[in-house]
């Protein structure tokens, strides 16, 4: 008796019986959706985060934002409780040791343009020279705002590649077009010196394009009538310095110096670093309770497959008779019934495996991003139900293959 | 027939017990004794319950004697393991049963390969044999039909495929036309005829018909587990196939349709 004989018998067995077949392979299914749940999961969140890395450069990043005291007596923000250019100059010469970069920031607003009957929605911020360095992306051509653009105010403006693709055919032919566009109550004119490449960022498929125009931080202010004051600031240390110790000293040094005499205000520093880790644990929590799921399910599918081949074996008792009456030795009756029953645990496999990728690319959708399990992952899958198959299947086979042919033949 | 014969089957004192827990030991043969010469078409007849499928088990090496020798062409039954007993089943013996016994969902030529996929045989060689023993038992054109396809008769002559499959030198059937009319009882002891005549096959027959059992070289009569009476029939006894058919149905021509009618008109039709 060869295996493809095996194979097809079982095929025909589990065809006659198809609604049995299904409900047994569900919690072989529900297992080993689960376990491609968690790897594709996994992959999709690696994926997610690499991006956030990679957006903000953030390993480095220490954000320090005021927050209100438990005590506090005001809760209105003035612009003494926030950070001024001298606060800031201060603290990168205190810790010049440890801080490479400041990124500060003056949000503008929306702004419009209408092109080829098609109106172009953007959001301009004003930026600080060392704002590229921070937001670690290409600068595909021309250059980004320096300090001369600062010092001056001047109305220049970095684009992204696809918007200039866009208006300008090409990221070389925008450098020094004027960009016109509806902004802060009026009509403003900025000439692109720079092209950078968009990068998608993590959590932003969901929403229709809308470009970010940089355009120097002081230009930014004239235009809203800002004041030079932030309630946040964002730091990049030196690559080895390690941020979550760092963002403690830095915090205590800085409410100390310039928060102590403050009723209402103190200040709070964050880091990526920080985020992240806790990030991955609670991806690493869900990953653990889909095991848990997992395993479970596996388990008690195997239990299910073990049940449904011992009644199996009952039902076809007779059939076992003949078999063995016609000169089959015990260990083809085994085989025969292992074979069925890693059939089933197979096939429940691949199903398992196509509902777990649906699945878990359902919960990629929310990050922008799909994933496919690898070979690997699939082969190893596979594998391990058709081990649960025999390991389930063992026991009912092994029962089949003892049983006496006269007894199976006289069966009722 | 002939005495001069070796015989193939040879039975020594053969006892069988059933223990249905200690002390109650029930015992169904006590101690038979014969031989069958190679090539003899001999019957089986007795009561139900005097123990003729019990010692048919026992030929069949689907059993083994409680206590006494058997030999089977040369070979000691008594001492062989499982996996040998398998083995003697599947080329030396072929079994017919009474309520048929083929597998279900399986094609009637793959109910006829199937000792030869237990014996190992490669497929094509397989699909030539079994198309060979369809055609004949004359059921080449039923060849891929499911059991639940096809009458008792035609499922019988299946059976009686399969049985040859590894051309075995001795057949085996229980009761094989019990579940039949008498009709169809009687094509299908022409196969056994033919087998016994054409190919010289060694068939042990149970049956409960003496009509039946008239027509074979030998009739062994067993009660409650004893022989009471073992015949070799005279010459004129023995059947010859055209005799018989004609007693039965002196007006039918084809046996095949016949056979489908009496079967669908009968009802019986049990596998
Ligand atoms: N496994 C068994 N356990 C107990 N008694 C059995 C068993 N098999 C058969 N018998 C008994 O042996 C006797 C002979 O049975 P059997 O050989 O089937 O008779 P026959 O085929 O002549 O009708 C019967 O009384 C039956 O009840
Ligand atoms: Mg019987």
């Amino acid at each position: 008796m060869n295996f493809k004989e095996n194979i097809l018998l079982a095929l025909a067995g589990l065809k006659a019986n198809k609604m049995r077949a299904f409900l047994t392979m569900l919690g072989i299914i529900i297992g080993i959706s689960s376990v491609i749940m968690i790897t594709t999961m996994g992959t999709i969140v690696e994926k997610g985060l690499a991006g956030v890395v990679t957006d903000l450069g953030v390993n480095n990043l220490v954000e320090i934002f005021i927050r209100q005291k438990e005590d506090s007596v005001r809760t209105t923000i003035e612009e003494s409780d926030m950070f001024s250019d001298e606060i800031i100059e201060q603290l990168m010469t205190r810790f010049s040791g440890e801080l490479q970069y400041i990124a500060i920031q003056q949000s503008v607003g929306g702004g419009t343009m209408r092109f080829n009957r098609e109106d172009i929605n953007m959001t301009v911020y004003g930026y600080n020279s060392d704002f590229i360095h921070i937001f670690s992306t290409d600068l595909l051509r021309g250059r980004y705002i320096n300090e001369k653009d600062i010092q001056g105010q001047k109305s220049v403006c970095v684009i992204p590649d696809d918007l200039a693709l866009k208006l300008y055919g090409s990221p070389e032919n925008a450098i020094g077009e004027i960009l016109s566009m509806n902004v802060a109550g009026g009509v403003k004119e900025f000439a692109v010196v720079g092209v950078y490449k968009y990068k998608q960022s993590a959590f932003g498929g969901v929403f229709s394009r809308n470009y970010d125009i940089h355009i120097p931080i002081t230009t930014a202010r004239k235009m809203i009538n800002a004041s030079p004051y932030y309630s946040w600031v964002d730091f990049i240390t030196y690559e080895d310095v390690d941020v979550i110790k760092f963002s403690e000293e830095f915090g205590e040094y800085v409410n100390e110096r310039y928060y102590k005499d403050n009723n209402s205000y103190e200040v709070m520093c964050y880091t990526m670093a920080e985020q992240l880790t806790s990030i991955s644990q609670y991806v690493g929590i869900i990953q653990g309770v889909l095991s848990i799921i997992a395993g479970i399910s596996l388990l008690v599918g195997g239990i299910g497959v073990m049940n449904i081949m011992l009644v199996s074996v009952t039902e076809r008792t007779r059939e076992i008779g003949v078999r063995k009456a016609l000169g089959a030795p015990n260990s083809a009756i085994r085989i025969q019934f292992i074979v069925e029953s890693v059939i089933i645990c197979a096939i429940g496999g691949l199903i398992g495996i196509i509902a777990g990728v649906l699945l878990g690319n359902l919960g990629g959708l929310l990050f922008d991003t799909s994933a496919v399990p690898s070979v690997g992952a699939i082969v190893i899958a596979v594998s391990f139900s058709m081990a649960i198959g025999i390991f389930f299947g063992y026991y009912p086979a092994n029962r089949a293959a003892k049983l006496d042919p006269i007894e199976a033949l006289r069966y009722e | 027939m002939s005495i001069d014969k070796k015989a193939i089957i040879k039975m020594d004192s053969i006892y069988k017990r059933f223990y249905i827990g200690t002390p109650n030991e029930l015992e169904i043969l006590h101690g038979l004794s014969f031989d069958v010469p190679d090539g003899e078409f001999v019957s089986i007849v007795g009561a139900s319950g005097s123990g003729k499928s019990t010692l048919m088990n026992i030929i069949g090496a689907l059993d083994k004697a409680t206590e006494g020798n058997y030999h089977l062409g040369g070979t000691n039954i008594s001492l062989l393991n499982d996996r040998e007993l398998s083995e003697i089943r599947n080329k030396k013996i072929g079994f017919v049963f009474q309520t048929f016994n083929l597998i279900a969902r399986t094609t009637a030529l793959k109910n006829v390969e199937l000792p030869m996929l237990y014996a190992g045989m490669g497929s094509k060689e397989r699909i030539k044999r079994a198309k060979e023993l369809l055609e004949l038992v004359e059921m080449s054109d039923r060849a891929m039909h499911m059991p639940n396809e096809l009458s008792g008769g035609q499922k019988q002559r299946i059976a009686i495929a399969r049985s040859m499959a590894n051309n075995p030198s001795i057949i085996l059937a229980d009761e094989p036309t019990g579940a039949l009319d008498s009709k169809t009882g009687h094509l299908v002891m022409d196969i056994f005829h033919k087998l016994h005549k054409e190919q010289g096959k060694t068939i042990v027959l149970i049956t409960h018909n003496q009509k039946l059992a008239a027509e074979t070289d030998r009739i062994i009569t067993l009660s409650d587990g004893n022989i009471v009476s073992d015949e070799k029939m005279s010459g004129n006894a023995v059947y010859t196939l055209n005799e018989t058919v004609k007693e039965e149905k002196p007006e039918t021509e084809s046996h095949d349709e016949s056979v489908i009618l009496t079967d669908k008109t009968s009802g019986k039709d049990g596998q």
